[in-house]
């Protein structure tokens, strides 16, 4: 097992950063990951500088990283990843399983369709986010575009600060969640700002209405 | 062999192959945690009427239990991997479910994990809800929030379920029913500090030791005449003239060794009173070693051959 580090090139296009996960890249050398192609004219080392270290745990780091670098931890199915900057749209998108971090800012998109796993977002996010997911945990510190959990059908949104108001998703009031003390405890073990977080009072809300209905929003109150 | 004026007879006790369980039950403070550990090993004295044989194995501080509550550790054994898991579901329905703030988590790690809340979040009506979340060494598990009317009620998915071992005990014989109480007290102090055990009748400590069979024929077991203090003289009696009262310990383990080293603690702490207290003999249940797998032979273990 390996920590991979890919360290972003200053670009002038979005990149798509499907391919850089800790499953796929297990075992490669730093010489394969550079040579892998992330379109028909790019490689990984046209964008990134690339570095391996063995390690006891797949884990992905990325480093000056911006709104350019899209879709990083799509349908990611076990390890881990730590965006230290920005992220583009599409992060943690389709994600099976495994902790994704980013500690900044994010497009759009994030955890979109995920189905199982934490993403766990230190900046603001932009709009759809959390859309059409089906299972999993996204928890966000910073601030909420429009359209949050559009179509949501499971999962837990977690947020440091109230949303937009939407009218397909149920207010169900103040309440204090003994599961919040077990989620909080796995945050302990990670390199993030979750870790901070320990007050289980929440307001829940639950959507989206307009679908299935069976996912929530909790909103931790100070 | 004597310890402390009391006879350790050479004979040993009989104990059998069972399935075992452990559960952590937390709860709000520790008040509601005894709630419904109680409620959950009540009626668990002897799987002859009760299914299981369960009880309470120690207190957890706030740092040991999954969510940080206070809360407690119970074992549950049964015959066999159906009855237990049978049980243990009913048991977490009516037990820790409808317990206020009570939850309940795995407190053992096997290869056969049964239900905890696997089948009891269907009380959630389509309303109770998953979450996958990883423990400490990353493992990822799988925890049940059913909505109820204190809030909601949290149970992980499943629990471990690993070979074990009933049955082992002892016998105290002495010259006074409230001395060899008082001996079997102390016993059951000792053997509470002891991890992996537990005594599951009430207070730890069994008057009505039974032999196999009966003079009427739907009885499969019947009282065990041979150690009645009242019967001396009517049957081929195992007491002297000095022996007023018996009470037996039962321990049931999850390894060999836990039960040994309990039966030690608790034989010495019970010989502790001595003979000058009333305390006569120390005696063991078995059936001529025909039926059980595992024999606790007093002596060896007390001299610490056997560990």
């Amino acid at each position: 097992m390996s920590h991979i580090t890919f360290t972003a090139k200053p670009v002038t296009r979005h990149i798509d950063c499907r391919l850089l996960l800790p499953t796929l890249l297990s075992g490669k050398s730093m010489a394969e990951i550079s040579a892998m192609r992330l379109a028909a004219d790019l490689t990984v080392a046209d964008v990134f500088e690339v570095s391996v270290e063995a390690d006891e745990a797949h884990t992905i780091t990325f480093l000056n990283t911006t709104s350019a670098h899209q879709y990083i931890g799509f349908a990611m199915t076990a390890g881990q990843i730590i965006v230290a900057g920005d992220a583009g749209d599409y992060l943690g998108a389709q994600l099976q399983n495994g902790v994704l971090i980013c500690k900044g800012n994010v497009g759009a998109r994030a955890g979109d369709r995920m189905r199982r796993g934490m993403l766990l977002i230190e900046g603001n996010v932009g709009e759809y986010c959390g859309s059409d997911m089906m299972a999993g945990t996204l928890g966000v510190l910073g601030t909420t575009g429009a359209y949050l959990g559009y179509g949501m059908k499971r999962g837990t949104l977690l947020l440091a600060h109230a949303p937009t108001a939407q009218a397909t998703w149920i207010d169900c009031g103040l309440h204090k969640l003994p599961f919040l003390n077990i989620l909080y405890k796995s945050f302990k073990r990670l390199d993030t700002r979750f870790a901070q977080i320990n007050s289980q009072r929440v307001q829940r809300l639950a959507g989206d209405m307009g679908g299935l209905g069976k996912a929530e929003m909790l909103i931790i109150q100070p | 062999m004597v310890i402390n004026g009391v006879d350790i007879d050479d004979t040993f006790a009989e104990a059998f192959n069972m399935r075992g369980t452990r559960i952590l039950i937390t709860a709000q403070n520790l008040r509601w945690a005894y709630n419904a550990a109680n409620a959950m090993t009540g009626f668990a004295t002897s799987v002859i009427g009760c299914g299981v044989e369960a009880g309470i194995e120690r207190e957890l501080t706030e740092n040991e239990t999954p969510d940080g509550r206070p809360g407690l550790s119970v074992l549950m054994f049964a015959m066999g991997s159906k009855v237990l898991m049978q049980q243990l579901e009913t048991r977490m329905g009516q037990c820790i479910l409808t317990c206020p703030t009570a939850a309940a988590f795995a407190g053992i790690e096997s290869e056969d994990m049964i239900s905890l809340g696997k089948h009891l979040r269907f009380f959630g009506d389509g309303h109770q809800v998953s979450k996958q979340i990883p423990d400490a060494n990353g493992k990822l598990k799988r925890y049940w929030r059913i909505p109820v009317m204190d809030g909601e009620f949290l149970t992980e998915e499943t629990t471990g379920m690993v070979r074990a071992i009933g049955g082992g005990n002892f016998l105290v014989l002495g010259a006074s029913q409230a001395q060899v109480l008082t001996a079997c007290e102390a016993a059951i102090d000792a053997m509470r500090q002891l991890p992996n055990v537990i005594m599951p009748f009430p207070g730890g400590v069994v008057r009505s030791g039974s032999k196999v069979g009966s003079k009427y024929p739907k009885m499969f077991a019947s009282t065990n005449d041979a150690f009645c203090p009242t019967l001396k003289g009517v049957v081929k009696s195992e007491l002297d003239p000095r022996v007023e009262s018996v009470m037996e310990i039962v321990v049931n383990g999850l390894t060999f060794e836990d039960i040994a080293v309990s039966m030690k603690a608790g034989i010495e702490a019970a010989c502790g009173l001595g003979k000058d207290n009333g305390i006569l003999r120390i005696s063991a249940g078995n059936y001529g070693g025909k039926l059980g797998q595992h024999h606790f032979k007093l002596r060896p273990i007390l001299s610490g051959e056997v560990k």
